[in-house]
């Protein structure tokens, strides 16, 4: 997927599934290059089990808009959060979804993030990172070291490493 | 001096967090509140950083005891601040007329979110406007500021301690929960870079006998700490230039007011801050602050593409209000269009700065959306029709 001055980006999907620390990641990732970046969230208030949102929108040119109208990647990590975002993707746009958890009515990407994140990685929780991976790896939005720096300076201390692990697996998964 | 943060560096935080970080560097060393929604994530980052700062950040029993505590703690020298939402606003207003009577230098952040009462505590407004200005009773000046981005909001900061130290004054940051919990690219600079103001002290016993009186001439009496060995008497009662109760005199009570409102208005030049986008050739002017400006902007640019000549005037000092700015404006341009997320307050200064040059038209928007540049564009082309 080629670079445009402007993309905006919308993860979804579950609370618990860490998709507002996969944005923040994302987004930090795009400051370390130079790019403006903002990032805005809307979830339940359930901290487990609400639909969870992540907005980034990311540009070369100063950014004054919000929140994501025409994501040109919307990511799925759940059927709630794609029922509750699709229509938010632009045409032509890029759907990537957990392919194991959301049943998708149009074209889309994507694998089973949550079995890889279980299986190969060893922890379920991770599994916003094997999906950011992917997304990474499938649009080139930021580089992929950007990214890693980023998780090092944003997830638990003590979890870089299983995070890493994870992020490079979905990363390898998206370029296949 | 190590920051327990990233200085002279990029980071990507909220808004909230700028602010607490900010206020660090302006040297801001004591924090009070009473957590609320939108504004609690500035409490939270101040208590984890205070301490490695040998500062102090204290939860009191609520926003009056907070902004109280916060005057205590200006008087005994300490740059301070405080920071809540519309219910704890609602609260402060007494003792913020205190700290104006009082020409107590402190910095109130409001994030605000709708209301009345509880309203909704996770969505923006700008409904408290009005109640930043005149929500203390009496006659009054105060300082608000007021940021569009997060980048802003850390700037803000910043010059909302300079300006609440250079004219000994309460200074309102007046944000909201979209600024408060988005995201962005910011740049923290290293201490080096900052220019920071410092309370005007008292250079001899003979001024901390007048910590009320304009003794240097510009209307900014030196301010006098407690526990400098002064004797100083503080009080929200009328006062004389020693700090005197004088109750009933009203020549001291017009004098004194007088005073407390000029060091603001006559210093206006200093503090008003504005930005203005292709206003030269503007037909249409939209005139808009904080979170909303960023939706007018798009909408500005969407309509210069379809060959209108609009405009923009993103505010971003409230008050004191620059309303021969707004004269200015209106005298060459056919229309002003005022976007806020309230029902029509910024809308009556402009209309009054406008003095029926141009008319003025309100987009008001309520319910915790901002308004979509469609929306702003859509009602400027309708009427164009």
């Amino acid at each position: 997927m080629g670079w445009v001055i402007t993309m905006q980006i919308r993860l979804a999907g579950f609370g618990g599934q860490g998709v507002i620390l996969a944005g923040v990641i994302l987004g930090d990732a795009a400051a370390i290059e130079g790019l403006n970046v903002i990032q805005t969230q809307d979830y339940g208030s359930q901290s487990r089990g609400g639909h969870s949102i992540a907005d980034l929108i990311i540009s070369k040119d100063p950014i004054y808009d919000l929140i994501v109208t025409k994501a040109d990647v919307l990511l799925a990590l759940a059927q709630l959060g794609y029922d509750s975002t699709k229509e938010s993707l632009r045409e032509g746009g890029l759907l990537i979804v957990d392919t194991e958890l959301v049943q998708p009515d149009k074209e889309f990407t994507g694998a089973p993030f949550t079995r890889i994140a279980e299986e190969e990685v060893g922890l379920a929780l991770t599994v916003n990172m094997v999906a950011l991976g992917y997304l990474v790896a499938k649009t080139n939005v930021v580089k992929k070291e950007s990214v890693e720096e980023a998780i090092r300076r944003r997830v638990p201390k003590g979890t870089e490493e299983i995070n890493l692990k994870a992020f490079r697996i979905g990363y390898e998964e998206g370029t296949k | 001096m190590r920051y327990p943060f990233p200085v002279g560096a990029v980071d990507f935080i909220q808004g909230d967090e700028a602010i607490a970080r900010a206020a660090i560097l302006a040297g801001c060393r004591f924090y009070a509140g009473y957590p609320i929604t939108p504004a609690s994530e500035i409490f939270e980052a101040m208590s984890i950083y205070m301490p490695l700062v040998d500062g102090v950040s204290i939860q009191m029993e609520d926003e009056i005891g907070s902004i109280a505590a916060v005057i205590g703690a200006s008087w005994a020298g300490a740059k301070s601040m405080t920071a809540t939402s519309g219910p704890g606003f609602s609260l402060m207003m007494e003792n913020l007329g205190y700290a104006i009577m009082t020409e107590t230098p402190l910095v109130l952040v409001n994030v605000q979110r709708s209301g009345p009462s509880t309203g909704q505590p996770t969505l923006a407004a700008q409904g408290d406007l009005m109640q930043a200005i005149w929500g203390t009773h009496g006659d009054h000046s105060l300082i608000v500021l007021t940021p569009a981005t997060v980048q802003e909001a850390f700037d803000m900061t910043i010059k909302a301690f300079n300006l609440a130290e250079k004219y000994r004054t309460p200074v309102i940051l007046l944000t909201d929960a979209e600024v408060g919990h988005m995201r962005e690219r910011v740049y923290a600079p290293h201490p080096d870079e900052l220019e920071l103001i410092y309370r005007k002290l008292p250079a001899n016993e003979e001024e901390a006998n007048y910590p009320f009186g304009d003794i240097h001439g510009d209307l900014v009496p030196p301010m006098p700490v407690f526990g400098k060995g002064h004797h100083t008497y503080v009080t929200g009662l009328t006062h004389d230039e020693k700090g005197r109760p004088k109750t009933v005199q009203s020549e001291i009570h017009e004098k004194l007011i007088k005073r407390i409102v000029e060091k603001i208005e006559k210093n206006k030049k200093d503090i008003v801050d504005y930005e203005d986008y292709e206003l030269e050739d503007a037909e249409i002017v939209i005139i808009s602050f904080g979170i909303v400006a960023r939706s007018a902007m798009r909408a500005v640019k969407e309509l210069r593409k379809k060959g209108i000549k609009a405009g923009l005037l993103k505010l971003n000092v409230l008050w004191p209000f620059d309303f021969e700015l707004i004269e200015r404006i209106a005298e060459r341009v056919e229309k002003i269009y005022v976007a806020e997320m309230n029902l029509g307050q910024l809308y009556h200064m402009v209309k009054e700065g406008a003095n029926g040059k141009a008319p003025v038209e309100l987009i008001p928007k309520i319910g915790g959306e901002i308004h979509t540049p469609k929306e702003i564009i859509e009602r400027i082309k309708d009427n164009l029709r």
